[in-house]
């Protein structure tokens, strides 16, 4: 480390003609004559949301305490059974039919979200909330590059009818900064790196489709300012530097692959251009970009939605050909119950090797999963008969050093997921009076 | 549920109870047989001041009138509540003789849902939960428990409002147990309704008759209200009717059975006890009988408190 007075700006970024890279924190940005009051590693928080809802009998249920053998669903966990929390029993009461009637899968993850009602105003109009990971967003997001990252699987729509008159707003967007402005998720790859990686800077288009097709990476664009910084940079910088700018290469690369790839994907199916062929990929493509973003704190909140409500994605990478939501009302059918059990250990097969790669990921002393807080979850637990309560909800890593993982917890039934939310939110110093429909704060995730 | 279009929903009753005297387990049969008769909807039962039995006698006795259909599921009835942040006081003698019989082949002879306190819901949220889910001004709730739970439920954020909307009165119960005086007084000086006050003179001078447990709850051999009955007290003996006079009024206010007094104030006394006093800029009313109507108010109580299950009303729409 380089023993200056004069910290480099936080917020620098590698410059060219057309693109500027955000930066991870470097030593050099930190005063070293300030060293003592260097602030503890950030703390990042996600959500990912898996439609639905999930077979339940191969879920978690039993006793309280640490976690012994996982049933089946939850089998993937084994390597980061200890970084992970079971929590029993939470509710999302605005997605229950209450006094509306149908339309579960309309209300489903935006109530999860935030709490609040779901206002059924026909395809065109909506009324929603804040949602939680917005409230963070608001109170911490002046800190990083991006106040927060919206990721989704399937291409979102915005508009239109997508279940009894409830818009299609509710059905594809997590996150929502007001009660009628949700943030689409990304779902190209390509442009989540963008914006990630790119700029704040907008690139000409004539440029932009030129860099694309000559293969030119963003790298090139930003080299003469990278060779500035890197000779004003002690060795660590320099490495942790070189690192990165590694990272943010190979995600540029597995883009122009998926690109390549993805040129030949059936144009009938619901996927934007450059989108991994295999689900597999495409999840390890965006979640790793993710990670990176972490890493470099370009974010610290995120929501990532591995399939909107009602989806009918089939997945033939792990044989099923059906779609996921027919299946899901197997009406008692086995068969059919047997393969959304399939899907369900696939999705998990996925998040858990995406903790892995967190935990994998040093930070400091610690690693990037001991630095966050993951929720993986659904805003309904059976699929059949849409019930909102006893939902499947996991939290994952330690929120630094504040969580105390490897347990199964249940709390009393009807206890609002928000009450979750909440609890992760005061982890990161955000103290709203409630979140949604909060009741209070989840008692015993904590170590103290 | 309740859904507009589908004709008048039925009443929805929140009974906030201690589940701890056989008028207290009456209520509950005649709140369950108002539902069969699609008079009154059991929009939640909670329970507070009171162990895990009295919740889980709630659940036996949910199971006992859904026999002649299947259970619900959690979107159409919620689960009990129980107040459990602190220490569980143990269940009461009434509670342990349901939960703890046997058949022949020492089986529990009345099935239960609720292992431990995680099967139970959180009072707080359940109360709330139960009026997003109901119709304006189409609940009432009825309290015959420490105050305390509605007390915490009136601090939730923007539920002052919602209770508003949807309650059309609360009815509370003189039981007698010394209330927690601090959140009491709270709870009576925020409730935004109407609010009718129970004296325990009124259940004391209605009695409902031990004969009729012999008689009326006999078309089976295993009635969780009768065995509660005979398990509180050596028969013969006639109970106090508090909440059944409470749930007969709350369901059927209109009924000519009862009348309400002059504007009054509920008194918390420094002791806990509870008291009324009439008041001309009082905000609350005290129930009472009318004489004359004595002996159908407790034909009322046997009728409806020993009605048979019949199949469970629905009140929810058809998902398509």
């Amino acid at each position: 480390m380089i023993l200056t007075g004069k910290a480099l700006h936080r917020r620098t970024f590698l410059k060219g003609v057309g693109a500027a890279i955000g930066l991870p924190v470097l030593d050099a940005m930190l005063p070293a004559l300030k060293a003592s009051q260097i602030p503890g590693q950030p703390v990042r928080a996600a959500w990912f949301y898996v439609p639905n809802g999930i077979d339940m009998r191969h879920w978690l249920s039993g006793d309280d305490g640490p976690l012994g053998t996982l049933p089946k669903v939850l089998e993937p966990f084994e390597k980061v059974k200890n970084d992970i929390l079971i929590l029993s029993n939470l509710t999302s009461n605005w997605g229950r039919p209450l006094l509306v009637g149908a339309g579960d899968h309309g209300r489903a993850v935006s109530s999860y979200m935030t709490g609040v009602e779901v206002h059924r105003l026909g395809g065109t109009d909506i009324k929603l909330g804040v949602s939680a990971d917005q409230i963070a967003a608001r109170a911490v997001g002046h800190l990083t590059k991006l106040p927060s990252v919206e990721i989704g699987l399937e291409e979102a729509r915005q508009a239109g009818n997508c279940d009894n008159n409830y818009s299609c707003a509710y059905v594809y967007n997590m996150a929502w900064r007001s009660e009628t402005q949700p943030l689409p998720p990304i779902s190209d790859p390509r442009a989540l790196f963008e914006r990630l990686f790119g700029t704040d800077i907008v690139e000409p288009p004539a440029a932009h489709a030129k860099r694309l097709a000559m293969r030119r990476s963003i790298l090139d664009l930003v080299s003469d300012d990278t060779h500035r910084l890197e000779s004003n940079l002690g060795a660590v910088d320099r490495r942790k530097l070189d690192e990165y700018l590694s990272s943010v290469r190979e995600i540029e690369q597995m883009v122009e692959r998926s690109e390549k790839e993805g040129m030949m994907i059936d144009p009938g199916m619901e996927k934007p251009f450059g989108v991994p062929p295999e689900f597999d990929d495409y999840f390890r493509l965006m979640t790793d970009m993710l990670i990176v973003a972490f890493k470099a704190d370009l974010t610290r909140i995120a929501t990532l939605l591995i399939g909107r409500e009602g989806s009918t994605r089939s997945y033939r990478e792990i044989g099923i050909s059906d779609g996921h939501h027919p299946l899901t009302h197997h009406q008692g059918n086995m068969e059919m119950l047997n393969k959304v059990c399939e899907i369900n250990c696939y999705h998990v097969r996925l998040f858990a090797e995406f903790l892995v790669k967190m935990k994998a990921t040093k930070e400091g002393d610690s690693n990037l999963l001991d630095q966050s807080m993951i929720v993986y979850g659904s805003g309904i637990s059976d699929g059949n008969v849409h019930t909102h309560d006893q939902l499947p909800t996991l939290l994952a890593g330690r929120g630094g050093n504040f969580l105390s993982p490897g347990r199964h917890i249940t709390y009393q039934r009807e206890t609002p997921v928000a009450n979750l939310f909440a609890t992760m939110l005061e982890r990161m110093d955000v103290h709203p009076e409630h979140v949604g429909d909060s009741t209070g704060r989840l008692k015993g995730v904590s170590v103290s | 549920m309740q859904f507009p279009g589908q004709g008048k929903a039925p009443l929805g009753v929140i009974y906030n109870t201690t589940m701890s005297r056989p008028d207290a387990a009456l209520a509950l049969a005649m709140l369950h047989g108002y539902e069969g008769k699609r008079e009154a909807r059991i929009a939640a039962v909670a329970v507070n001041g009171a162990g895990l039995g009295a919740a889980q006698f709630c659940d036996v006795v949910g199971r006992f009138y859904a026999g002649a259909g299947p259970m619900p599921n959690s979107n159409s009835r919620l689960p009990v509540g129980l107040a459990a942040d602190d220490a569980l006081p143990a269940d009461e003698p009434m509670v342990k003789a349901v939960l703890e019989r046997r058949g022949d082949k020492s089986e529990p002879v009345y099935p239960c849902g609720i292992r431990n306190v995680g099967d139970t819901a959180e009072i707080l949220a359940l109360i709330r939960n139960a009026l997003t889910d109901t119709a304006d001004q189409n609940a009432v709730v009825l309290l015959s428990a420490p105050a305390s739970s509605l007390a915490r439920v009136l601090d939730l954020p923007l539920v002052r409002d919602l209770i508003a909307a949807k309650v059309k009165s609360l009815v509370v119960c003189d039981s007698g147990a010394r209330q927690e005086v601090a959140a009491t007084r709270k709870m009576l000086a925020g409730w935004p309704t109407p609010v009718v006050f129970c004296a325990r003179e009124v259940g004391e001078s209605l009695p409902f008759p031990g004969s009729s447990i012999e008689k009326d709850f006999a078309w089976t051999p295993a009635h969780p209200i009768a065995d509660a009955y005979r398990a509180y007290h050596a028969m013969p003996y006639d109970s106090p009717s508090l909440d059944m006079a409470a749930m007969l009024y709350a369901v059927h206010a209109d009924s000519g059975f009862f009348q309400l007094s002059e504007p009054g104030m509920i008194q918390v006394l420094d002791d806990g006890r509870l008291g009324f006093h009439p008041s001309p800029e009082g905000k609350h009313k005290s129930l009472r009988f009318v004489p004359t109507e004595k002996d159908k108010i407790i034909q009322a109580y046997i009728d409806v408190a020993s009605a048979k299950p019949v199949p469970r009303p629905s009140f929810r729409k058809k998902q398509p």
